[in-house]
């Protein structure tokens, strides 16, 4: 969400709605309020209208009415009461107070006896003994019930058909003689106006009141969210984008009052915290890495500290062309406890080693190294290989800690006949190819291991070379190097793949039975070392 | 890899199954180092051992070392191919095996 899309849905939802509520709500107030005020108040506005009906019906003597429409208002009497009702209509502030003769036989027509006249109102006053029509259907109909004092007084509210009058009301009473009959009818106008004006003030008021609180609402709430809501919410954000941005501790941490609202102040609490712990975790990530690129230095320097240990230039005696030899040695893991090794002993003896050290990795390794150098040391010495074997098998077992183990096949060719004495300290039997036949296994009884037991015997015997047999000298990660399907190469296939090579050098075989290794295990990790050795007697052509 | 254990006197047989590598040979392991001191005659069952690798062969060694101080052991029904990792380790030349 974008940071201007939640300010103003947040900000515009919670105004809006808040408005919303005040304006509903001041609405259905002033409905309220407008009814019951204008019940009261025109309740209030006739009763008021009524007294001042009261009071002048005292101004006037009923019994002689008639007396003064026939001497047409020439009476003293009337001229005082006349005057006295103009005083009471100008200090009631009324628009008319008026006296009228209905006559009674169909209440149509009433003749005029008194009427005063508010000088602000407007109308012009009735002459006594003025006529007139009634004017509405339902003045007859109030006229007929005061008549026969079937009510004792009428309020009439007129808001229409006014004939250009203002809104006012009438309040009507009879005036009754002194035998107790209705004479006349007195009549009190009040316009409407004041009661609208005080209507219209008091919705005006309800009305700004609602507005101002609405308004005054809005902004508290708006200053409030802003304050502790958004204006927090966009520090954490460009917090949590920072860190994202540079993982770091930032130097000013957001603040434990941010804000005033609790799940704000634990959100912003949280990403402190998320940002601790991802920077510890980073921390612990760093050091373990920099351990592992450490170990993987430490590995791949004696990965080559053990490559080196071994002949791995080819050919490696390119003064010699007596015989070819060759050799390879991958280890499954960055060092491994497989290898090869050839040396010449003296100018007619030639050393051929090749050996398995049991498990893997850097333990192998290091056994590895110390059986090379006994082997070597040792041969250099002189004496058979049974001889070597014996005392290196005896040197490891003085201190084998570990309870490993090498498989050593060990010989001596002597380059001037082609004869091979070796012996066997637990290792596969080696692959001898002879023109005419092809290679076989070189089959015999086989030592125990070296390191396995104190004092263990070992045999020598021979294997004799013709000018153009080949010895393969291989570890069991050849036959048992593994595919995808849980299948071995095995010794067979081995033989097979050998037996494709007998034209070739020693390099072309190795390279050829690595090539159908690695096609038979394809995509397969490779499990085990792999280290072969092949020496051709006779001359190289 | 499963392991049955049987004990009687001062014998206990041990009945191994399945595969002796890298990641089953410390469990037997395990179970060699954990057997009581006074046992005489640790025989293990290899009927139903299919491979042992190298791991395997130094478990055996190191069971053989153990017993070669308190009494003997003993192998028995040793598989053809297991055979055939014996008699090429020389491991054959300095083990008990009967059938």
């Amino acid at each position: 969400m974008s940071k201007k899309k939640l300010r103003y849905s947040l900000s515009f939802r919670v105004i809006a709605s808040i408005i919303l509520t005040i304006l509903v709500f001041g609405m259905l107030t002033s409905l309220i309020g407008y009814v019951r005020f204008t019940a009261s108040m025109t309740r209030e506005y006739n009763s008021a209208a009524l007294r001042t009906a009261e009071t002048a019906a005292t101004l006037v003597n009923s019994d002689h009415i008639g007396l003064y429409l026939d001497s047409g208002g020439q009476n003293p009497e009337y001229l005082l009461s006349l005057q006295r009702m103009q005083i009471l209509c100008e200090k009631q502030n009324v628009s008319l107070i008026y006296v009228i003769q209905v006559d009674t036989t169909d209440y149509a027509h009433f003749t005029s006896v008194f009427n005063t006249v508010h000088p602000s109102s407007g109308y012009t006053p009735w002459e006594i003994g003025y006529v007139r029509e009634t004017t509405n259907e339902s003045y007859r109909e109030i006229y007929r019930s005061l008549y026969s004092r079937e009510t004792e007084y009428a309020t009439i509210t007129r808001t229409r058909d006014l004939n250009g009058a203002p809104p006012h009301t009438t309040s009507m009473i009879p005036l009754k003689g002194a035998d107790g009959t209705v004479r006349a009818l007195l009549c009190v106008q009040r316009p409407m106006e004041q009661l609208q004006h005080m209507r219209r003030a008091y919705l005006w008021m309800v009305a700004g009141v609602t507005v101002l609180l609405a308004v005054g609402t809005s902004v508290t709430y708006s200053l409030f969210i802003r304050r502790q809501l958004l204006h927090p919410l966009q520090q954490i954000r460009a917090e949590s984008v920072r860190f994202a941005q540079e993982n770091s501790r930032n130097e000013k941490p957001l603040s434990e009052s941010i804000s005033k609202i609790d799940e704000i102040r634990t959100l912003a609490q949280s990403i402190t915290q998320m940002e601790t712990e991802t920077l510890n975790y980073m921390s612990n990530l760093q050091s373990i890495t920099a351990e592992k690129e450490r170990i993987g230095t430490e590995l791949s320097v004696a990965s080559m500290i053990q490559e080196s240990s071994i002949p791995n230039l080819f050919p490696a005696f390119p003064e010699r062309t007596e015989f070819d030899i060759y050799a390879s040695m991958s280890p499954a893991k960055e060092v491994g406890g497989d290898f090869y090794d050839f040396y010449l002993i003296d100018d007619d003896h030639l050393a051929l080693v090749i050996a398995d050290v049991s498990g893997k990795g850097v333990p192998a390794a290091l056994f590895m190294m110390v059986t090379k150098i006994l082997l070597k040391e040792r041969a250099m010495m002189g004496g058979t290989p049974a001889e070597i074997l014996e005392f290196v098998n005896s040197r490891i077992c003085d201190n084998n800690r570990a309870d490993m183990f090498v498989t050593v096949w060990f010989g001596i060719l002597e380059i001037s006949t082609g004869k091979i004495t070796a012996a066997n300290a637990g290792h596969d039997d080696p692959a001898v190819f002879r023109s005419g036949q092809g290679y076989t296994l070189h089959s015999e009884k086989h030592g125990l291991v070296i390191g396995a037991m104190q004092g263990m015997r070992y045999r020598n015997f021979e294997i004799d070379l013709e000018p153009g047999d080949k010895l393969f000298l291989y570890t069991d990660g050849v036959p048992e190097a593994t595919n995808a399907q849980n299948q071995m190469f095995t010794l067979e296939q081995m033989l097979q793949s050998l037996n494709q090579t007998t034209r070739s050098n020693p390099e072309e075989t190795l390279r050829k039975i690595r090539g159908d290794v690695d096609q038979f295990v394809g995509d397969a990790p490779q499990f085990d070392d792999l280290t072969m050795l092949c020496l051709k007697f006779g001359s190289a052509d | 890899m499963e392991f049955t254990i049987t004990q009687s006197d001062r014998a206990v047989t041990l009945a191994v199954s399945g595969r002796l590598d890298t990641n089953t040979a410390p469990l037997l392991e395990k179970q060699i180092n954990e057997l009581p001191p006074e046992t005489e005659t640790l025989v293990l069952d290899l009927m139903a051992l299919t491979y042992t690798s190298s791991a395997g062969l130094r478990v055996l060694l190191i069971a053989q070392k153990k017993m070669m101080r308190q009494g003997q052991l003993i192998l028995r029904h040793v598989s053809p191919q297991v055979r055939e990792v014996l008699d090429i380790t020389g491991f054959s030349d300095i083990l008990t095996i009967e059938e």
